[in-house]
């Protein structure tokens, strides 16, 4: 399945808390939370049986006083599995943002290939971003890998954009588009411009 | 004066890298500023296009008579000063037409004109796009991402063409460049030379100074212009180096 899960006020989202993935099944998830969202979820991804491959990715967009906390346990209980986390988390004013990915390898799951990403800008000097991935892994032939980063806006990149005659709140934009671009070309068409908009 | 630098000391990090640089351009004038690495080249034009974190300790910098150094990039950049960069930066997932409509259209306002028409913009970029025999398909790509050397400065060509500047600054667009690329790079540069506009060629090799012919050639040697000549100056320094000149 391919499914995009928007939390936004005020509207129920559907996100799951548990989902099952048997031999061959395919997962295509996306997640978005809009700004002005403060919210906690919990998703579970179980990969049950060979070839299940689960392709997840994320988007927090915070500001004001947003608190938002997102904790996604990937648990390989099958080898021959393939799971991806990408997690991109925009943090302004004095909005809180905490994620938490747990990739869990069984006993036995051989050939298990994980990767895990999470990158957070941090645009204002009061937002905080927490990440923390973990991996637990019981099997010894297994591809795993994660990676965090949080940052500020690359300055070599406003640099340029503003040598061009962009202003620079544009600048900022285009600089946002660009570290979320990863996420938002899963997205329908019309919640992608909205959400190049809300920047 | 289009271009008036008077006593231009700067420093990055806290280190003097510009010692005094005087310099005059007319409009019309292509100026070479050439010297060995380190000497404070891409300093002086990160000065000229206000970069952040560079900063001006003494001196003054006029364009048309006004305080430049007071003005913001993207003032600057209106004014009709462009900064071919040394080393031009990706930006992943902004494509080249993003950027382009971005840029024109903010120089457009800044104009007192509004905005283009999208079928006006689609033109004007298919028409510099093949100017400078960028491939149609580059418009969609993103800003620099996975280019080559040439490609990336053949794109800041293509850029100083939409934007049309009175001023262009050339930082060292001949790094990283072969011959074919080089030409195609001078042949851009040279069908936007006019009466009314000016060029700084930032170099360190004689090599593009063969295609984009300087009426005034600098050398730049340790924060200071030492000596200013016309282009036989050229043939001294890649017969002699830059050895032999001192302050």
């Amino acid at each position: 399945m391919d499914k995009v899960f928007v939390i936004r006020n005020g509207a129920a989202d559907g996100l799951p808390s548990r989902i099952v993935l048997e031999a061959g099944e395919k997962l295509k998830l996306t997640l978005v939370v809009m700004p002005g969202v403060s919210c906690e979820r919990s998703v579970r991804v179980e990969l049950n049986g060979p070839g299940a491959e689960a392709d997840i990715a994320g988007l927090c967009l915070c500001e004001g006083k947003d608190r938002v906390s997102l904790e996604l346990n990937l648990e390989h209980n099958s080898g021959g599995c393939t799971s991806r986390q990408l997690f991109k988390s925009l943090a302004d004013d004095a909005a809180k943002v905490s994620f938490s990915g747990l990739v869990k390898v069984a006993a036995g799951a051989q050939k298990t290939k994980a990767l895990q990403e999470s990158h957070a800008l941090l645009l204002s000097p009061d937002a905080s971003v927490q990440s923390q991935p973990q991996l637990e892994i019981y099997a010894d032939d297994v591809e795993c890998s994660h990676g965090a980063t949080t940052g500020y806006l690359n300055p070599d990149e406003q640099f340029y954009l503003r040598s061009r005659g962009v202003p620079e709140a544009e600048a900022r934009r285009l600089q946002l588009i660009s570290f979320i671009s990863p996420v938002l070309q899963r997205l329908p068409e019309d919640l992608a411009a909205e959400l190049s908009e809300a920047l | 004066m289009l271009l008036e630098i008077k006593g231009l000391h700067a420093s990055v990090a806290g280190k003097e890298i510009l010692k005094g640089i005087d310099l005059q351009i007319r409009r019309g004038e292509v100026h070479a500023v050439m010297g060995p690495n380190g000497a404070g080249k891409s300093t002086l034009s990160a000065v000229l296009a206000g970069k952040p974190g560079y900063e001006v300790t003494a001196g003054s910098v006029l364009w048309c008579g006004a305080d430049l150094l007071k003005m913001t990039p993207e003032e600057r950049s209106w004014a009709g000063i462009f900064l071919s960069f040394q080393y031009p930066v990706e930006i992943p997932g902004v494509s080249i037409t993003a950027f382009m409509k971005a840029a024109v259209n903010a120089h457009r306002k800044a104009a007192g004109l509004p905005e283009l028409k999208p079928a006006e913009f689609l033109k004007l970029l298919r028409e510099k796009m093949a100017f400078v025999g960028m491939k149609p398909e580059f418009a969609s790509r993103s800003v620099n991402e996975g280019f080559s050397g040439g490609e990336k400065k053949r794109n800041e060509i293509f850029q100083m063409a939409m934007l049309n500047p009175v001023l262009s600054i050339l930082d060292e667009t001949d790094s990283g460049l072969d011959v074919d690329a080089l030409k195609i790079v001078a042949e851009g540069v040279n069908s936007l030379r006019s009466p009314e506009k000016s060029a700084i060629v930032i170099t360190h090799y004689k090599r593009l100074l063969d295609y984009i012919v300087p009426d005034v050639v600098h050398i730049l040697k340790d924060g200071r212009i030492i000596r200013t000549g016309d282009r036989s100056l050229v043939e001294e320094i890649e017969e002699y180096g830059y050895e032999k000149f001192n302050g």
